[in-house]
């Protein structure tokens, strides 16, 4: 009895404490406030770049994206003119959890814009805002971008950073040490892949893992394969669920990978290697002190990755890419920027993301690649200025083919693919991916 | 029996009981009881909640009308085109998985926290060992999915950073891609549930060991009684209770297990268990009717659990 | 369990310990090394730099030189010590506590003069709302009261379903056990509504609601068989006395089931402390809590996830203390002497 004293009172002052440190603490805004010495009333309308127009002082934005660490930096970092010209705070979030925006969502409590993915304009088109009326300039943006931002005729979506992903990165030295050249076509790619063979070399380095996205990567290289065999409007059908994906163009591009995905010749470590390898540590293969593979297919932030661990390593010596030889387009990544709540404060946020100036602020700060045509002259590295030439002259853009369809039909392809690396049947595994795609027609 | 079991315990004025149970009540209808019936709800409508299940069917395919997404849930997994594949399709389902994970996890936890309970009771350094057994549960997933992965790495070149691996070629065999083959990943996976929740068990386990009285065992030690003996006879007859409540607690947890499969694979390779296959449903594919009939399954799984549970106490207060 | 065991009174000493034999000491040491070894791993790696750590395993930390080149020490002919010293690194904790985010160090990178954005490189930075230091106190805000509070409301309501006597008592309690099955992820939307309603989104105590109604089932379910297999004569001596049942309640059956207290204790506090989805829903980014903060040192791509190495440990400390602190509630004898005549 005497025992319990002590301890209820540790408990009461613990409780207290909390309660207490509870109705203190200010909420922890996580940006840079603008230094903004007046008395807060309306900003002026135009200041400078920035069109400001009904904005107050103090005014917030609240975002959710799936940014973090040095992503969530340079966006920062691109926000900021504009934060301080129009004394907007931020009050960002930060989640990959697709349940968190869901929630919010659905609890009618969303956030006044989001950065997310290109299913998502289609999941809430009900609630997201027309980018007509926020003022979004369109004009520069290449067509492509406005179709896949239009959902049922409204323009929800406005696209702020691509990532292109029909590259092949490969190490100059190793290729000049070796004797190989850059191919310029399909063809010319397939007879560098056997003569590495036949040399005794490694030619593909291979990834799956990727948590619950495993076989993402060999989605996105079928995808490319398309590219090259069939065109960007095959694929843009697929996706509009008009070819199913049973289709033998798509069994074709099936074989020619498999070939070269589950082979030991081909790529490291053959079927076992491609499954369990992750992503990044594939990248990396092909750039360690003793390299297993000359050439990995991958989107555009592989160097950022094999320069987290090799930090020596220098483009256009040490590593260099070249796209996809033949493709008819380009296969890519997307975020966009999509808006749930209009206050003038978002507006402001639109318009300036949308103008010339934010096109070259975000290539300056060079978060990927900005679909923003002016930014195109503005990147900073040799490396990005290529990747944006190839975005600039791609005659076709198409986003992922799982990410676009909705529903189960992304997890069926991903564990189809890795079904057939793992020895599936190929028709079979095809078949059940074209029951997702006709199943998620009809939901 | 009605009698012996009033007999048991005390009458009071009316309306004591809800006293003490009104604020659970409360906080529980709206926490829990109101989101279930909810999610009962949407488990008959369709991706969004719109309009009926029914509506989602397509042509040619069987439709069970609103429980259109429990045929989804039940027999989507399954290849039923001959026997041998759907028994093969069932094993590597998420119900499949359920079993996996239910027959080993239950039981190794269960087992392994009982017998180092009782070991462990006999030692001087009794509260560092029991640390050292319950830290896993004070790693947040994401912080155990860090930790195996480092002993589960495959590497393809002669470098292994997985310890598993390490030792393997060390032994002179080729490495093992451990968890993307099946059906061993799974195991390889109930590996890392029972790492983090035999401390569960334990704690549990030799709290109610020590409650057995001192002088029980001293009497049966005079009488000659070797300590296995003492295990077998006394202690675990005393405390089955605590047992079976262990048990009990651990099958719900398996049931709702979600974070290491996720983590670890995304329930990829054939190792989906019930909650991932939910998430996935829910929010990958944003199909809320599909997700919720997941949920309903779940929830239903466990009443079994209960019944047993409620016959248990029945039978017990009918002793006291 | 026979009365005139327990009649007996004891003093209240801790038991002699029961003479080990060497079978249960070497049983318990292999235990104790397999669920050591995986979290061993886990500590040596947090003390690597990254370069090391995707490419050596952690079990070669002492041999100074294997590894890329860009990680070996520029004079091959130093000395041991040296050598080692370049191998390991304080990097991956001050930049987990200090929230750094961009590709090198923070300390190569405060050094440099370019100041990380945010930054002050000085000693205020442990307080950066990106780093470790303002996610612990938001930790401990959500988390003890979390626990408390459960715990609280579930002891009145176990009780009553263990000793009183009402209509419907097992049907009202099958339900609760049945509760307990509930995926969280069911619950978040019409929960999120309601608060929104009321105003209470990205408060404090909305959280802790969510968490106590959560932790309800189980709480009541633990306690309240803890509190039916304590002896029936501890009860009818007391209601001979003349005690109604918020004496016994509070006298007699709160100390004697401390034990399973202090366990439900551990575990909600452990839960909650480790959650991370309903701190994002209802709190939201304005408030982090550690997970959060854990979360987001992993950019989308998977780049630096060494940063999780260290952050995962430091942000198991508190419950480990708790934990130990919480050891004392589990001794014997609390049975003895309960019973008198």
């Amino acid at each position: 009895m005497k025992q319990k004293n002590p301890v209820w009172t540790l408990l009461a002052v613990l409780l207290v404490a909390s309660l207490a440190l509870a109705a203190c603490a200010s909420p922890t805004a996580t940006t840079v406030p603008p230094v903004d010495t007046e008395e807060p009333d309306e900003t002026e309308p135009v200041v400078g770049d920035f069109d400001c127009t009904g904005v107050t002082a103090g005014d917030s934005v609240s975002m959710l994206y799936q940014w973090s660490g040095e992503e969530e930096a340079k966006l920062t970092a691109i926000l900021q003119p504009w934060m301080e010209a129009c004394g907007v705070t931020v009050n960002p979030e930060s989640t990959r959890d697709q349940a968190l925006l869901d929630t919010r969502v659905q609890a009618g409590t969303p956030p006044d814009v989001a950065f997310w993915n290109v299913p998502q304009l289609t999941q809430y088109k009900d609630q997201l805002v027309d980018m007509n009326t926020l003022g979004a300039n369109a004009a520069n943006y290449a067509g492509y971008w406005g179709d896949i931002g239009t959902i049922d005729g409204t323009w929800l979506g406005l696209p702020v950073k691509a990532d292109p992903k029909t590259l092949i990165w490969y190490s100059p030295a190793n290729f000049d040490a070796a004797g190989y050249t850059v191919p310029s076509t399909w063809a010319e790619l397939d007879a560098l892949v056997e003569q590495m063979v036949s040399d005794g070399n490694v030619p593909w380095s291979m990834g799956f893992e990727s948590g619950d996205a495993t076989g993402w990567t060999g989605t996105d290289f079928i995808q490319d394969i398309l590219l090259v065999t069939q065109g960007p409007d095959y694929v843009n059908q697929i996706i509009a669920g008009e070819i199913a994906y049973n289709d033998a163009g798509v069994k074709e591009a099936y074989e020619i990978y498999g070939k070269w995905a589950m082979d030991p010749a081909y790529t490291v470590a053959g079927a076992e290697g491609t499954l369990s390898t992750g992503f990044n540590d594939a990248i990396l293969k092909v750039f360690s002190d003793t390299p297993e593979a000359y050439m990995v297919k991958q989107s555009g932030f592989a160097s950022g990755t094999l320069l987290g661990t090799y930090p020596d390593k220098v483009y256009g010596v040490d590593y260099d890419f070249f796209g996809v030889p033949g493709a008819q387009g380009l296969q890519g990544g997307s975020d966009w920027l999509m808006v749930f709540n209009d206050t003038p404060a978002v507006r402001s946020l639109i318009k300036y993301l949308s103008s010339d100036k934010g096109g070259e602020m975000w290539a300056t700060i060079g978060f990927d690649l900005s679909p923003n045509a002016k930014g195109n002259q503005s990147y900073t590295s040799e490396e990005a200025a290529k990747k944006a030439d190839l975005l600039a002259n791609a005659t076709g853009f198409t986003p992922d083919i799982g990410d676009s369809i909705p529903g189960g039909f992304g997890s069926a392809e991903f564990s189809g693919i890795t079904d057939y690396v793992n020895g599936g049947d190929l028709d079979a595994i095809l078949n059940t991916i074209a029951d997702a795609q006709a199943d998620a027609m009809v939901q | 029996m009605a009698k012996a079991v009033t007999a048991s315990v005390m009458k009071q004025k009316k309306g004591v009981p809800w006293l003490y149970l009104l604020p659970a009540i409360i906080v529980m209808t709206i926490f829990i009881l109101y989101p279930m019936l909810n999610t009962v709800n949407l488990s008959f409508g369709n991706a969004n909640g719109t309009a009926s299940a029914a509506t989602t069917c397509r042509e040619g395919q069987p439709c069970w009308g609103i429980f259109e997404n429990y045929r989804y849930a039940l027999t989507n997994e399954l290849n039923t085109t001959t026997i041998a594949t759907t028994w093969e399709s069932f094993w590597v389902s998420s119900y499949g998985n359920m079993i996996k994970w239910l027959l080993v996890m239950v039981t190794g936890s269960v087992g392994i926290g009982l017998i180092f309970a009782v070991m462990v009771d006999r030692i001087k350094q009794e509260a560092l060992a029991k640390s050292i057994i319950f830290m896993p549960m004070a790693i947040s997933f994401v912080g155990a999915g860090v930790i195996w992965k480092f002993v589960y790495n495959y590497g393809t070149s002669q470098v292994q950073t997985g310890i598993l691996n390490a030792i393997i070629t060390g032994l002179g065999f080729q490495p093992v891609s451990w968890l993307t083959g099946s059906p061993l990943n799974t195991f390889m996976l109930v590996v890392v549930g029972v790492w983090m929740w035999t401390g569960f068990c334990m704690t549990l386990l030799s709290s109610a060991i020590k409650s057995i009285p001192e002088e029980i065992i001293e009497a049966s030690r005079i009488d000659g009684a070797t300590n296995f003996e003492i295990f077998a006879k006394i202690q675990v007859p005393i405390i089955a209770p605590t047992i079976i409540v262990v048990i009990t607690t651990m099958v719900i947890n398996v049931l709702k297990l979600f974070d290491i499969v996720y983590v670890m694979t995304g329930g990829n390779y054939g190792t989906n268990v019930i909650a991932t296959r939910m998430y996935t449903e829910m929010y990958t594919n944003a199909h809320y009717g599909r997700g919720t009939a997941i949920a309903v399954i779940l929830i239903l799984l466990i009443v079994p659990f209960i019944v047993m549970n409620i016959r248990r106490f029945t039978k017990q207060e009918a002793m006291r | 369990m026979t009365t005139a065991a327990l009649s007996k009174p004891l003093p209240k000493k801790r038991s002699p310990r029961k003479p080990s034999n060497l079978g249960t000491s070497i049983g318990i040491a292999i235990i104790l090394i397999l669920w050591l070894v995986p979290t061993f791993g886990l500590l040596v790696t947090s003390f690597r730099p990254v370069a090391l750590i995707n490419t050596t395993g952690w079990w070669t930390a002492l041999d100074v030189d294997n590894g890329p080149v860009s990680a070996q020490h520029p004079d091959p002919n130093a000395p041991y010590m040296e050598k080692l010293g370049t191998r390991f690194t304080i990097d991956n904790y001050v930049d987990a506590l200090t929230g750094y985010r961009g590709t090198s160090t923070y300390r190569a990178a405060c050094a440099s003069d370019t100041k990380p954005l945010g930054m002050n490189c000085n000693i205020t930075d442990l307080l950066n709302p990106r780093g470790m230091g303002r996610a612990f106190v938001n930790s401990v805000i959500v988390t003890v009261p979390s626990t408390i509070f459960p715990i609280f409301i579930a002891l009145f309501a176990a009780y009553a379903f263990a000793w009183m006597d009402f209509k419907g008592r097992y049907a009202i309690f099958a339900i609760l056990v049945g509760l307990q099955v509930v995926p969280i992820q069911m619950t978040l939307v019409p929960v999120l509504r309601m608060f929104a309603g009321l105003g209470m989104n990205g408060t404090f105590p909305a959280v802790w609601l969510f968490h106590t109604g959560f932790g309800l089932p189980y709480a009541i379910y633990m306690l309240r068989n803890s509190m039916s297999s304590l002896p029936k004569d501890l009860f009818e001596s007391a209601y001979l006395d003349g005690a109604n049942h918020w004496q016994v309640f509070s006298r007699i059956v709160l100390p004697l089931t401390m034990p399973a207290i202090a366990s439900l204790a551990i575990f909600q506090f452990l839960w909650v402390w480790n959650d991370l989805l309903v701190s994002l829903v209802f709190l939201g980014g304005s408030k982090p809590v550690m997970t959060y903060q854990i979360s987001n040192m992993v950019s989308s791509l998977g780049a630096g996830w060494h940063l999780l190495t260290a952050a995962a440990f430091l942000s198991m400390l508190l419950p480990m203390i708790v934990f130990f602190a919480l050891q004392k509630y589990f001794v014997r004898g609390m049975m003895a002497g309960a019973v008198k005549g």
